[in-house]
């Protein structure tokens, strides 16, 4: 899958993933591979990102907007 | 023939001139260069919340209204002038200001005669043409240049979506110069205030069958707010870019005259030189002549 984490004024992350855990406003949730397409808004909170080398990074953000589809992931965020 | 000293004196400072102007000119490019990647940085983003809105909006049933879609008749009318603080910039700022105050000639000339027509300015050079014309200023944003970022700007657009919901004004209008190139810049004018919506029947994204969090409706009621955002800081980004673009191409021109005029005033000085000369052989072989006759 491949994670796209904007914000307007920088792009705060882009790269091949095997997970991102996120601040959904329904709650915490996590796109694996092959998960169906969703739009969900984010609350303020930070996102976990499991990289393909298996390393583990998180990255904060003030809310904001995912989208994912055919294994591309599109998260528009808020600076934090 | 002005005298040898005099035109020493003139290419000296014309000279003096040019380096400013070309001083000046080296400074625009190298912030050009900074606020056209603000721009190239922002263009995605947008782009992509867009396509989101656009996509879920179109696809929404029942429109039930957000504030910031609601149409009302507009009495109110705020018009948001982007200008620049700094001068030297060409014809920059007077074409934005004429621009806004055309948009309050034509579109809103009821209101205009009423009364009814605020400005709010960006940046002091739009404030001055709008004070000359005698516009009515509620407010001014000039020191969201100081330092352009997404927070500064957020600010202003809040106020801005405040005054609408609260219904302060019920239409607000965008005027700025938008980036075309280092030498081009378009004035436009943008709706800010209603939103529209777009509104068409093909639901381009029901192949994907998105799972939507929390429902369709609460998410474009959370996007719009942050598109207007984005808007805003766009249109003080693209302006922010066109204004150095003006500066630039400006600076470049004053220092192309500057050189120019250097080069006529040496031609000068070299012909007021040499007749300088021709006079005193003159005046000596005449001298020397009167002296064998």
């Amino acid at each position: 899958m491949f994670l796209e984490i904007l914000t307007p004024e920088k792009k705060l992350y882009a790269g091949e993933v095997d997970s991102v855990q996120l601040p959904g406003t329904k709650g915490l949730f996590e796109i694996l591979k092959k998960h169906a397409p969703i739009i969900s808004t984010l609350d303020k909170g930070r996102i976990r990102v499991i990289e393909r080398s298996k390393r583990m990074l998180y990255i904060e953000i003030g809310g904001g907007v995912v989208e994912s589809k055919n294994e591309r992931i599109i998260v528009l965020a808020e600076p934090a | 023939m002005a005298n040898l000293k005099e035109i020493r004196t003139r290419i000296a400072s014309v000279k003096t001139t040019r380096q400013v102007t070309s001083a000046m000119k080296m400074v625009s490019a190298a912030k050009l260069k900074k606020a056209q990647d603000a721009i190239f940085r922002i263009r995605p983003y947008a782009e992509k919340l867009h396509a989101i809105l656009d996509s879920l909006s179109s696809s929404l049933k029942n429109t039930e209204e957000s504030v910031f879609t609601q149409h009302r008749t507009p009495n109110r009318i705020l018009i948001v002038l982007i200008s620049s603080n700094r001068g030297l910039c060409g014809a920059f700022n007077a074409n934005i200001a004429k621009t806004a105050v055309d948009l309050a000639n034509t579109k809103y000339k009821e209101q205009l005669i009423s009364g009814d027509i605020d400005f709010l300015v960006v940046g002091k050079q739009g404030e001055k043409q709008l004070r000359l014309r005698r516009m009515n200023i509620v407010a001014q944003a000039n020191e969201v240049f100081d330092n352009l970022d997404f927070e500064t700007s957020t600010m202003v657009s809040n106020n801005l979506m405040a005054d609408y919901a609260d219904k302060r004004y019920d239409r607000i209008e965008l005027v700025y110069n938008q980036f075309k190139n280092a030498a081009m810049q378009i004035s436009v004018t943008e709706q800010f205030l209603p939103v529209e919506l777009k509104q068409n029947d093909e639901e381009k994204d029901s192949v994907y069958n998105f799972i939507y969090e929390p429902s369709k409706e609460k998410i474009v009621e959370e996007l719009i707010p942050r598109s207007l955002k984005i808007q805003f800081y766009k249109a003080l980004a693209d302006s922010f870019a066109a204004e150095h673009g003006a500066r630039m191409t400006s600076m470049h021109k004053a220092t192309d005259n500057a050189t120019d005029l250097i080069k006529e005033l040496t031609l000068t000085f070299n012909k007021a030189r040499q007749s300088a000369i021709t006079n005193e052989i003159l005046e000596v072989t005449n001298g020397a002549e009167a002296l064998n006759g």
